[in-house]
């Protein structure tokens, strides 16, 4: 229906035209949306939020382990602790290096000065000596390997010093 | 703004009154219950000046029972035509076209200019139909639905909303008269504009059909209509009797009212 004119008596208010009532319906439209939008924008805000906690808290985590072991790599000569060494371990780890013809007589481990290692070891000739020597440089665990005073006349009996740590 | 609900208009003539609830939609209109009460004989004389109400208690009663048939309180009033002054002019540019009318009309109203609502209706090719109606006669009507009830929203001029759907249709060329029960209103239409336009009180003695007719000639060719095979529409009070007494075809049915109402009613279904 076409604007019809009001003799209306009482006051009344400018009536509102087609246009105008448009324009308000699309300020509403916008106005939703922006809603909905800033609605949509608070969660992602509340879910960002809570990731970067997690990964805060990671990383203070991982901070404090690097912290930690910062610390044990600087002191290459702390104490090692029996819970993280086992003798059974060590012995196993320089069990497994002895070439055949060479036999441990005895292993004493210096947890005291971080895991130092001291072993008497006999040896058939010299070449199973060699061997062990070699071994023992390459085996993951076993650094700082120093062998002792040898003597090469028949079997070879000497005592090797070296450390042994949990880290490669 | 009339779009998207559903209006009740609450019509008031010299015979009856009327309430039609009406469904707007954004282009549509549907009727969707009309009922009406009769009116004694003399209760109500629409007339420009003085009190309409002659019987004003049976006015409300009736306004009462119409209203209660519908269920609904808030309306628009509907005031019968011959209450106002209309007018059809092409204000000058510049001038707003409410002054221009209130200044044709202002030296023959009937009643004070300052006691006076003038506003106007689009009827195209750059004219207006100008209405000028006394502040007094709106609020002896308002009054009157006021104590049977209702909530006046706004108040309409009927004969304005029969011309503003006739306008809005794009009738071909005719002559309409809109038929109120004491008043009509001859509104010559062409090329989807209004070409002329009078109003003025009906007589209803014997020939009343001829009269209008030969009246609605004259205003066609008035208004620059050279050839007499104009069509000549009746819609309103008693247009059925009218359209008989001179052979007028009766519209072709298309779902509007024929009634008493059917002017101001079918302007806004159309």
């Amino acid at each position: 229906m076409s604007r019809q004119p009001d003799f209306r008596s009482g006051p009344r208010g400018p009536q509102p035209r087609l246009w105008q009532v448009g324009w308000l319906g699309l300020g509403a439209l916008v106005l939703a949306l922006a809603g909905y939008q800033a609605l949509a924008a608070r969660a992602e805000a509340g879910a960002a939020e809570a990731r970067l906690a997690g990964v805060t808290r990671e990383v203070a985590a991982l901070a404090s382990r690097r912290a930690a072991l910062a610390a044990r790599a600087r002191a290459g000569s702390d104490p090692l602790a029996a819970l993280d060494a086992p003798p059974a371990r060590i012995v196993a780890d320089v069990a497994s290096v002895l070439p055949p013809d060479a036999r441990l007589d005895r292993l004493a481990i210096d947890y005291g000065r971080g895991g130092a290692l001291e072993l008497l070891v006999v040896a058939r000739d010299a070449a199973s000596w060699d061997l062990l020597l070699e071994r023992l440089e390459r085996s993951p665990r076993i650094h700082d390997v120093e062998p002792g005073p040898e003597a090469r006349a028949a079997e070879v009996r000497s005592v090797v010093r070296a450390r042994w740590s949990a880290a490669p | 703004m009339a779009l998207l609900r559903t209006r009740t208009y609450l019509a008031i003539d010299a015979a009856s009154v009327a309430a039609a609830e009406v469904s707007h939609g954004v282009k549509t209109a549907r009727l969707r219950a009309l009922v009406r009460e009769p009116l004694a004989s003399g209760a109500l004389v629409p007339g420009p000046s003085g009190a309409n109400l002659a019987d004003p208690e049976a006015v409300q009663a009736a306004l009462g029972r119409v209203l209660d048939r519908v269920g609904r309180a808030r309306v628009t009033l509907v005031l019968p035509d011959g209450l106002a002054r209309l007018l059809l002019v092409e204000a000058p540019a510049g001038v707003e076209p409410r002054e221009f009318v209130r200044f044709r009309l202002g030296a023959s109203l009937p009643w004070p200019a300052d006691e006076t609502s003038v506003d106007t209706l689009a009827a195209g090719a750059g004219r207006v139909i100008g209405a000028a109606i006394g502040r007094a006669s709106v609020a002896e009507y308002e009054q009157a639905a006021r104590a049977a009830g209702a909530q006046v929203e706004q108040v309409f001029l009927a004969p304005l909303m029969a011309l503003s759907g006739l306008l809005r249709q794009g009738a071909g060329e005719a002559v309409h008269a809109v038929l109120g029960d004491v008043a009509v209103c001859l509104a010559f239409l062409r090329d989807g504009a209004l070409a002329g336009l009078r109003s003025r009180r009906r007589d209803r003695s014997a020939g009343e059909a001829e009269r209008l007719a030969e009246e609605m000639q004259r205003l066609s060719a008035a208004a620059g209509n050279g050839h007499a095979g104009v069509t000549l529409a009746f819609t309103g009070s008693d247009a059925a009797r009218l359209r008989a007494e001179i052979g007028a075809p009766s519209p072709a049915p298309d779902g509007q009212p024929d009634g008493d109402e059917a002017g101001w009613l079918g302007g806004l279904l159309r």
